[in-house]
């Protein structure tokens, strides 16, 4: 097939933006192990989308694609652009500029005849005007009721349609919807809203803000209304070291976003292993709703009620023990005192105890202490004490920060 | 369905150039300006062909449009939801006091679906009507370009005034925090709004400084990263936001650049911490001397 700039299928590009961008340290070769074409159309087609955010670096090993966006300095996800790019037929285009010019407001009520008569009309001045038969019409229809856009209703044996009342975004809503479209799960919606009113300077920017989840945004819709209706999905993940699949029958229960870590997961009930388990959402590669969960309030209770133990989203730890403490201590000087302010802040269960004047302690009981790890490395140059009740992760824990003593040259004496 | 050709950038691009040539015969240079407006890159020979051999039948040779309206299209049924899904958030609030009528639509999701499980507890307070007036009087200087006078509670717990022209706001969803980035202030430009006791345009005689807008003092930091507990993909992943180059060294080696807002320097050697032995920073030498100084200030913590 000839390459295109537009495509059918998301999820292919999918993996590439996800390989470009994330990582942007693989060759071409190392690509196309699969198929050269491939890559060279994905690359071809992310480039004319994202343009100069499409950067390459000469390496021994050949040409490195990669993307680089500061999200610090773009206002607006580059990234949507990928979800702007659906393919179409021509008679897709020409069908649904007519049948809105045709039903032009929702006072305009038309049979399926009367509106075939009408879209002939549009077409006489073309030199080969196009034929849309009724079923066409009728399929469009249908697809654009389903969308929400076209209304039906019947009249004795007939048919009628009309465009459904709503009402519309306007530039007033601009600075709404440039925040939300970045900081809101689904946040393309807000993108494609946004594109109805004229292009503006947006007046808000963005620290901390990751963009990766606009690559998950299907998948995400997907949950959320399966969620909405209380109903199982069978969903298909990947492994991503050894691109194995699996399907699991869930009830998905609530989409769990990590701001510092850019990952988001779902949080889900699986019948088979009888247990709540997280899944990394970029890891899901397809969703289909299943039936109604009659159980679904009784779950997403039981999830809230983990909610007190949950550091992330691991609801089992490595050592077996159904829940782990951790606690440990700070040190700080008398003008370092948002120290414990950051503690307190920062912590996301647990509790935190003032000691004395100079030091602060945090303790938590977890479904997985190892979760809490990188956190608490932060806290590395005032940490005077710490115990978990995982005896291997502490030592781990000591064991890390001595070999980060040798990394940079700082061996000998105790780590503590 | 989320992807779908209704919301695609050849399908804005038609309506564009429909609008225009409602009101008259469009020439080619206005054609094309509309595409790359709309499109993509390589969109121009596609869309400019499709009309020209009337395989899409909308805008006669004559550059007049085939449909007598300017095109217009209801809001699809996954719009509405995620529109009353926004509407649904506090923070909505800061931009209108309206509510949004949409009956036959449900939120696309509610507190229950989602949930941010490591933002700051500390947020800025969305719901407080003091924060919600200055938060809007901010958001309208900086549309329409006035200086403000602000007062706000600095760190030792005392009042500071100031007046600048606000340029922008920029949000930090870990920190949950609004912070008004302004210029031509004596006091560094930056307000967290959570901080203002008071803010008012100000209606003296104002004089914008040359040069007064607060440039990022961009700093870069190289690393090596040892691909163990999943390290590779956990630390791409957390530093995505930033601009970044990574380049593969050894079997399980990789050599990262990273770079950051010096400002914002002291976060990225906590955030580079967090990795633990998984990174190691290489350059430039006060980075690498401000984790090595954090490890010996680590060593000299005895229990």
């Amino acid at each position: 097939m000839a390459y295109s700039e537009l495509i059918k299928n998301f999820s292919r590009i999918r993996d590439y933006m996800r390989e470009f961008y994330v990582y942007g340290f693989k060759s071409r070769e190392e690509y196309t192990k699969k198929s050269a074409r491939s890559y060279d159309d994905e690359r071809r087609r992310l480039e004319s989308w994202l343009g100069d955010h499409m950067r390459f670096r000469r390496t021994a090993d050949g040409k490195n694609i990669f993307i680089s966006i500061d999200s610090r300095l773009s206002r607006h996800n580059p990234l949507y652009r990928a979800w702007k790019t659906k393919s179409f037929t021509d008679g897709d285009i020409t069908l649904h500029f007519i049948l809105f010019d045709i039903l032009d407001s929702p006072d305009t009520v038309l049979s399926l005849n009367e509106i075939a008569e009408k879209i002939d009309g549009y077409l006489t001045s073309f030199s080969e005007p196009r034929m849309f038969d009724a079923s066409t019409v009728r399929k469009k229809l249908n697809e654009y009721i389903a969308e929400g856009i076209i209304v039906s209703e019947k009249r004795g044996k007939t048919m009628f349609y009309r465009r459904a009342e709503s009402e519309s975004v306007t530039a007033e809503d601009a600075d709404m919807l440039d925040f939300f479209s970045e900081v809101s799960p689904c946040g393309v919606i807000g993108s494609y809203l946004l594109d109805k009113i004229e292009p503006h300077e947006s007046h808000v920017a963005f620290k901390h803000h990751y963009i990766t989840a606009a690559m998950d945004s299907d998948i995400v819709c997907s949950l959320l209304y399966a969620m909405s209706e209380k109903r199982y999905a069978a969903i298909e993940t990947v492994t991503r070291h050894n691109r194995r699949i699996s399907q699991k029958y869930v009830i998905p229960l609530r989409i769990m976003v990590s701001v510092q870590g850019g990952r988001q997961y779902l949080m889900a009930y699986v019948p088979r292993f009888k247990r709540m388990i997280s899944f990394r959402t970029d890891n899901i590669i397809s969703v289909e709703p299943g039936e109604v969960c009659g159980r679904f309030d009784e779950f997403r209770k039981k999830l809230d009620g983990m909610l007190p133990n949950l550091w992330g989203v691991s609801t089992q730890s490595a050592s077996g023990e159904r829940i782990e403490h951790v606690e440990f201590t700070v040190t700080y000087k008398a003008d370092e005192t948002y120290i414990h302010q950051r503690l307190e802040r920062e912590k996301r269960c647990g509790s935190v105890e003032k000691l004395d004047e100079h030091s602060s302690r945090f303790s938590a009981d977890v479904f997985d202490a190892g979760e809490l790890v990188p956190w608490i490395r932060t806290f590395i140059c005032r940490i005077t004490d710490i115990s978990f009740s995982n005896k291997e992760l502490e030592t781990q824990f000591w064991d890390d920060i001595k070999e980060m003593y040798a990394m940079y040259g700082l061996e000998g004496g105790d780590s503590r | 369905m989320i992807f779908s050709e209704l919301y695609s950038a050849y399908y804005n691009a038609v309506a564009g150039i429909l609008k225009a040539a409602a009101a008259r015969p469009l020439g080619s240079g206005e054609l094309r300006g509309i595409i790359e407006k709309n499109a993509f890159g390589e969109s121009l020979p596609n869309i400019e062909s499709a009309i020209a051999e009337e395989r899409w039948q909308l805008l006669c040779k004559d550059g007049s449009a085939a449909v007598r309206n300017t095109p217009t299209m209801p809001l699809t049924m996954l719009e509405k939801r995620w529109l009353k899904a926004i509407y649904a958030d506090p923070r909505v609030r800061l931009f209108t006091d309206e509510e949004i009528d949409l009956p036959d639509a449900d939120p696309l999701f509610g507190p229950d679906d989602i949930s941010v499980f490591d933002r700051y507890s500390d947020g800025d307070p969305y719901e407080d009507e003091a924060y919600i007036k200055n938060f809007r009087l901010i958001l309208d200087a900086v549309r329409n370009r006035y200086p403000l006078s602000i007062h706000i509670t600095n760190r030792r717990g005392g009042v500071t005034h100031m007046v600048m022209m606000p340029e922008y706001l920029e949000y930090s969803e870990k920190d949950d925090k609004f912070r008004l980035i302004g210029s031509s202030c004596r006091y560094g430009g930056v307000v967290n709004l959570g901080r203002i006791v008071s803010c008012r345009p100000y209606t003296k005689p104002f004089e914008e400084k040359p040069g007064g807008k607060k440039q990022p003092r961009i700093g870069t930091v190289e690393f090596e990263l040892y691909d163990k507990r999943n390290a590779l993909e956990r630390v791409l992943m957390h530093f995505a936001h930033f601009e970044k180059q990574a380049e593969k060294t050894g079997e399980d080696r990789y050599k990262v650049t990273v770079k950051y807002d010096r400002d914002d320097e002291t976060e990225i050697v906590i955030r580079f911490l967090s990795f633990g032995p998984m990174v190691k920073a290489t350059a430039p030498r006060h980075f690498v001397e401000l984790i090595k100084g954090r490890l010996l200030r680590q060593k000299n913590c005895g229990q």
